[in-house]
């Protein structure tokens, strides 16, 4: 062998050495860059716009007693309103399991249900020129997953989960020239796809025998290779391949076949109390149960009803914090996920100081959610309290710092999509500038 | 000179027809244009296009208001469009009322059962080639029913453009 050629072939092999992915013990590959430092990460938006005042200073008792330590009792005009839960799933309330950021803020943009959606979901502030009838213009926490993962992951470890339809299906892939569908998330809305006006057109299909669903196989391979388009370049939304569209559909059946068994809707014993937001995170919980997906973002709204109702905005309030132990409860009992998950529950923003002329028959009086977006808010502080949110991570004791509550303001929406990237280590991978640089996070105090 | 007028007279009968430019005759072809089957469907049906058309096609007639809404609703639910409109015409060929022919259909005049098949879900007579397939792929698969052949095709990329 000459010496030019033995020298090129060893530096072929020195290099493949480290590009080569390492296949760990755990049989998991992963790209030699970029460690984990948990296999799964659920985020739930806690939104709808919720004030500091009502959830972490407990201004009206503690109404998050799942979430937030603290004996104070709900405050006697409201009190009687308050619906009748079942007791908490989890041995102490979450907080102790991680780590409190008691002044979150959300800095900049309007303070807006999508905005808000938007800003937590793509690690990047929007203006208020924001369409609602489009993707959002930089790319989403799912594009980045998947594209910068090694190796490439499927929509199947990626869902996102949303409580209700409007602009929301939306927020799954972004247009972002360099992402979109190809990267997207697995979006599902449970509430509308497994309702009865749902029900009534997709619940009863037509079952092909095996050799029949082969045949049709072969016939679209035909079909679609004579044709020369192709309906799922991009315009078919996030695509799965033929066999994850088979394990798709089978959950789907599943679960319009648990929905109608009483005792499943039931399963957490809450009866009448359930509402819109208990229910995703019932549905959310199954999709974990199934896929045991290594993201997945999940929100609830319900609290917005404080436009109109503070009264009925307390009460949601717990339910939420009802559910979000339930999230937590499903995902420690569930073997692959115990204790290799990180939660991050977080607002998308808060709601005003000042109310607004709707009262309840309570007395209470009604709260929006217009922060101004002048820096100065208008010559009044009292008016940046709609920016003002917590943040709450809690994951294994060797990964999340236990117990810890953060009473200074730290920490700010943007830093949620960089603290995911980095627990699923992929924060690297993402180009330069195009989120907030992790290293200078203030998120980083949740972890060890 | 008679000799010589012979010669002027051999000198102009050679020149006038000896001579003559030999006729080129060019042979060709109309022009044809070559292009795909479906080739000119360039246009994505719109979601409600799709759902409006695939009901005409199986029943016969328009879509209510109420089952459309219904099924608007089904596709903003999920991300996966494909997913769901494989399950919507799964759901349509499940239905009472829909219109397939019979099997007897496919196992009697099988080119009459494709042609119509390809007038109704693609709007245009399949090629030669495509005949061909069809009668090998029916005479193999001697079970299949039709509306599995109608499933396959509408859920195909072609028909989803026009």
């Amino acid at each position: 062998m000459k010496r030019r050629d033995f020298l090129k072939k060893t530096a072929f092999a020195t290099a493949g050495a480290f590009v080569a992915p390492y296949i760990l013990p755990s049989g998991r590959l992963f790209a030699a860059t970029g460690a984990r430092r948990v296999n799964h990460v659920v985020f739930c938006l806690y939104a709808g716009g919720v004030r500091n005042l009502e959830s972490v200073h407990m201004n009206d008792g503690n109404l998050m007693t799942n979430i937030l330590s603290g004996n104070f009792p709900v405050s006697s005009d409201i009190a009687g309103a308050m619906e009748s839960l079942p007791s908490s799933p989890l041995s102490q309330p979450l907080q102790t399991f991680g780590t409190l950021f008691k002044e979150f803020r959300y800095y900049n943009g309007p303070t807006g249900h999508y905005n808000g959606h938007t800003v937590a979901l793509t690690g990047n502030y929007v203006e208020v020129d924001l369409n609602i009838r489009e993707h959002p213009r930089n790319p989403t926490v799912f594009e980045y997953y998947r594209k910068h993962n090694s190796p490439q992951q499927s929509a199947m470890n990626c869902w996102w989960v949303a409580n209700t339809l409007g602009p929301y299906p939306a927020l799954n892939y972004s247009q972002s020239g360099d992402y979109g569908p190809a990267y997207g998330a697995n979006f599902i809305s449970p509430t509308s796809l497994i309702s009865p006006q749902v029900y009534d057109v997709l619940g009863n299909p037509r079952l092909f025998p095996s050799a029949e669903e082969a045949a049709v196989s072969n016939i679209q391979e035909f079909v679609n290779g004579i044709f020369n388009h192709s309906y799922t370049d991009g315009s078919a939304g996030v695509v799965n391949t033929a066999s994850d569209s088979a394990l798709l559909q089978q959950f789907i059946t599943e679960l319009y076949t648990k929905a109608q068994n009483t005792s499943f809707l039931n399963s957490w014993g809450a009866g009448t109390a359930m509402n819109n937001d208990m229910y995703n995170i019932l549905f959310a919980n199954e999709i974990i149960k199934t896929f045991k997906p290594e993201l997945l973002v999940v929100n609830m709204q319900d609290v917005d009803i404080c436009h109109f109702k503070y009264t009925e905005y307390a009460n949601n309030l717990r339910k939420a914090d009802y559910a979000v132990a339930q999230l937590w409860n499903t995902i420690q009992q569930t073997p692959g996920m115990a204790n290799d998950t990180v939660l991050i529950v977080a607002p998308e923003h808060g709601r005003n100081f000042y109310a607004n002329t709707s009262v309840d028959v309570y007395g209470r009086r009604a709260l929006d959610h217009t922060a101004p977006t002048d820096p100065n808010f208008n010559g009044d502080p009292n008016l940046q309290i709609a920016r003002e949110i917590f943040c709450l991570v809690v994951g294994p004791s060797n990964v999340v710092v236990q117990g810890q509550v953060i009473n200074t303001i730290m920490g700010e929406s943007t830093e949620i999509v960089p603290a995911i990237a980095n627990m699923l280590g992929f924060d690297n991978a993402i180009p330069g500038g195009k989120i907030k640089d992790w290293t200078s996070c203030q998120l980083k105090a949740a972890f060890l | 000179m008679k000799i010589i007028l012979k010669i002027f007279i051999s000198i102009f009968l050679i020149s006038a027809f000896a001579c003559i430019k030999e006729k080129k005759y060019q042979y060709d072809v109309n022009p044809v244009s070559v292009g795909q089957q479906g080739g000119e469907k360039n246009n994505r049906k719109s979601t409600t296009e799709f759902i409006s058309i695939a009901y005409a096609d199986l029943f016969g007639t328009n879509i209510p208001q109420s089952k459309l809404v219904n099924l608007s609703v089904a596709y903003s639910s999920f991300g996966d469009l494909k997913v769901i409109e494989e399950r919507i015409i799964k759901n349509f060929l499940n239905d009472s009322n829909v219109v397939v022919p019979p099997l007897p259909s496919i196992n009697g005049d099988t080119a009459l059962f494709i042609v119509n098949s390809y007038k109704k879900f693609y709007n245009r007579e399949p090629n030669e080639f495509e005949k061909h397939y069809w009668k090998e792929f029916i005479r193999t698969h001697f079970t299949i029913t039709p509306a599995t052949i109608y499933y396959a095709m509408m859920t195909s990329d072609e028909y989803r453009f026009y």
